[in-house]
């Protein structure tokens, strides 16, 4: 219990976590979306996640004087986790699969996730926060990780 | 000698930029684009800077403008300074004077309307939707500034915002009003005490209100779970929503047990509303899609739990696509109290 209450501790003052918190998390990647979207599937699946189902938002874009249809957004998760949580928390049940929004910008592709941080108020054990900083760090990880891959 | 002298202009600029190139890349990059082009935010041009004082930059930087997208940015003195000077690149920074401009704001106001509402709109708002998009069209190219924004009129000093109206800025649609209009040292004066005059105070808070709303509405619906799905389909469709095939909280997971069946989302989606909403903020789609999840506890109550996108609407920063959302919620409320009844 002390060591996992230290932990907690440690990975809030030697992370960012509450920098910019109220914020969405944002990258831009310098690739052309179907490149992007590869390698976001990939990375998530690195991270030890397993992408669940997609949400293609292009209805009738392109015939709205869009430059681009491509929108799209990832739906991922681990089972275990988000069912224990969302059996203990039924609240957070509206926030699962966590995800990430990409949609093409001209040559670049930008990936937005809401960071799950903002889920905190929603739980009440310090072991059920560790598990939502987790996921924020991945979810920061995964972001950095895919824009990475095209610096 | 000759050439360590070469060499040493040669690496000036490189020397100059050195951490500044990086702080932009990790803080700016993702909304101004990987060269300043814009997207999200406005570009920044070098000859756009050319016409802010550093003063003008550090305190943009520091508040950023509420409700206009442009967060506020913790930056130490030396940061800002680094970054400031990447995004002038060798241009010399404008010093304005401190004092503050004299000028009837009535007849400021007359003026504003003839020449300047079109753009910056009449309540000094600004132009709809971000900065610049290159993936959907609008009617124009860079979102006209805001000039009543309490974070533009804390950063900028009367001098800046008079040198703009009478020499406009290059590259951009911000013309020279000296020069096209014959704009006179009075009229600018005028101009610049009706837009002074939309301060709310010398003080800065750039801390966004937080709502006191939950994060998430519960409803206990009054039928089982299969004919609560059900109600809620179909009042989805009578609130004008396109209602997608409902799926089980985890499906695609590969994995299924019996509680999974008990765990159902109701997605829908108003197609107008969300291209309204894409065009204010093309972020939207962390929102998206619209959804209601309906779970049947242990004890056999039915609950459906909404979220509450008025917190997720705060992270946009954005002033317009939040009065939108509000609607929205109120909306989505109404068709779940109906369905549970």
């Amino acid at each position: 219990m002390v060591v996992r209450i230290l932990a907690l501790w440690v990975l809030i003052f030697t992370s960012n976590v509450f920098a910019n918190q109220g914020e969405l998390l944002i990258e831009r990647v310098n690739a052309k979306f179907s490149y992007t979207w590869l390698a976001l599937d990939k990375t998530i699946k690195a991270n030890g996640y397993k992408a669940a189902y997609l949400q293609r938002c292009d209805f009738a874009l392109n015939e709205r004087h869009y430059k681009s249809d491509k929108y799209r957004i990832l739906f991922f998760g681990q089972y275990d986790e988000m069912q224990a949580m969302s059996k203990k928390y039924p609240k957070l049940s509206p926030f699962f699969p966590l995800k990430i929004t990409a949609m093409e910008e001209g040559v670049h592709t930008l990936i937005i996730a809401t960071p799950p941080i903002t889920l905190l108020p929603l739980v009440e054990t310090d072991e059920d926060r560790m598990q939502i900083f987790r996921w924020n760090e991945d979810m920061k990880n995964i972001l950095k990780q895919v824009k990475n891959q095209y610096k | 000698m000759k050439s360590k002298k070469l060499l040493i202009i040669f690496l000036l600029p490189w020397l100059s930029f050195a951490g500044g190139q990086e702080i932009y890349f990790e803080n700016c990059e993702k909304c101004h684009g990987f060269s300043q082009q814009g997207s999200l935010g406005l570009p920044l041009y070098r000859s756009t800077i050319a016409n802010h004082s550093d003063n003008y930059l550090k305190k943009t930087i520091k508040y950023g403008r509420p409700g206009r997208i442009m967060p506020g940015f913790n930056l130490s003195n030396a940061q800002m300074t680094k970054l400031i000077r990447f995004l002038r690149a060798g241009v010399k920074a404008p010093q304005y004077s401190q004092a503050v401009i004299a000028g009837d704001a009535q007849a400021g106001k007359h003026t504003y309307e003839q020449y300047c509402q079109r753009c910056h709109g009449s309540q000094l708002e600004g132009g709809e939707g971000t900065g610049k998009n290159f993936s959907w069209q609008k009617d124009r190219e860079v979102s006209p500034p805001a000039l009543a924004n309490q974070g533009f009129l804390h950063a900028a000093e009367d001098q800046m915002i008079k040198h703009i109206i009478m020499n406009g800025i290059k590259d951009t649609e911000m013309m020279s009003f000296k020069k096209e209009f014959n704009f006179t040292d009075q009229m600018a004066n005028d101009l610049v005490a009706y837009i002074r005059s939309h301060q709310k105070s010398a003080q800065f808070d750039n801390k966004p209100e937080a709502t006191k709303e939950p994060l998430v509405f519960v409803y206990q619906s009054q039928h089982n779970l299969g004919t609560t799905v059900d109600k809620l389909r179909d009042s989805a469709a009578a609130y004008n929503f396109r209602v997608y095939p409902s799926r089980t909280l985890f499906e695609g997971f590969g994995k299924q047990s019996i509680e999974d069946e008990k765990q159902v989302v109701v997605r829908f989606c108003n197609f107008k509303n969300m291209q309204k909403f894409l065009k204010l903020d093309p972020r939207l789609g962390v929102m998206l899609p619209c959804r209601a999840t309906v779970i049947e506890n242990d004890q056999g109550e039915v609950h459906i739990y909404l979220e509450n996108y008025m917190h997720a609407v705060l992270r946009f920063n954005n002033e317009q696509i939040a009065i939108e959302a509000k609607d929205l919620i109120d909306s989505m409320k109404e068709m779940v109290e109906e369905a549970i009844w």
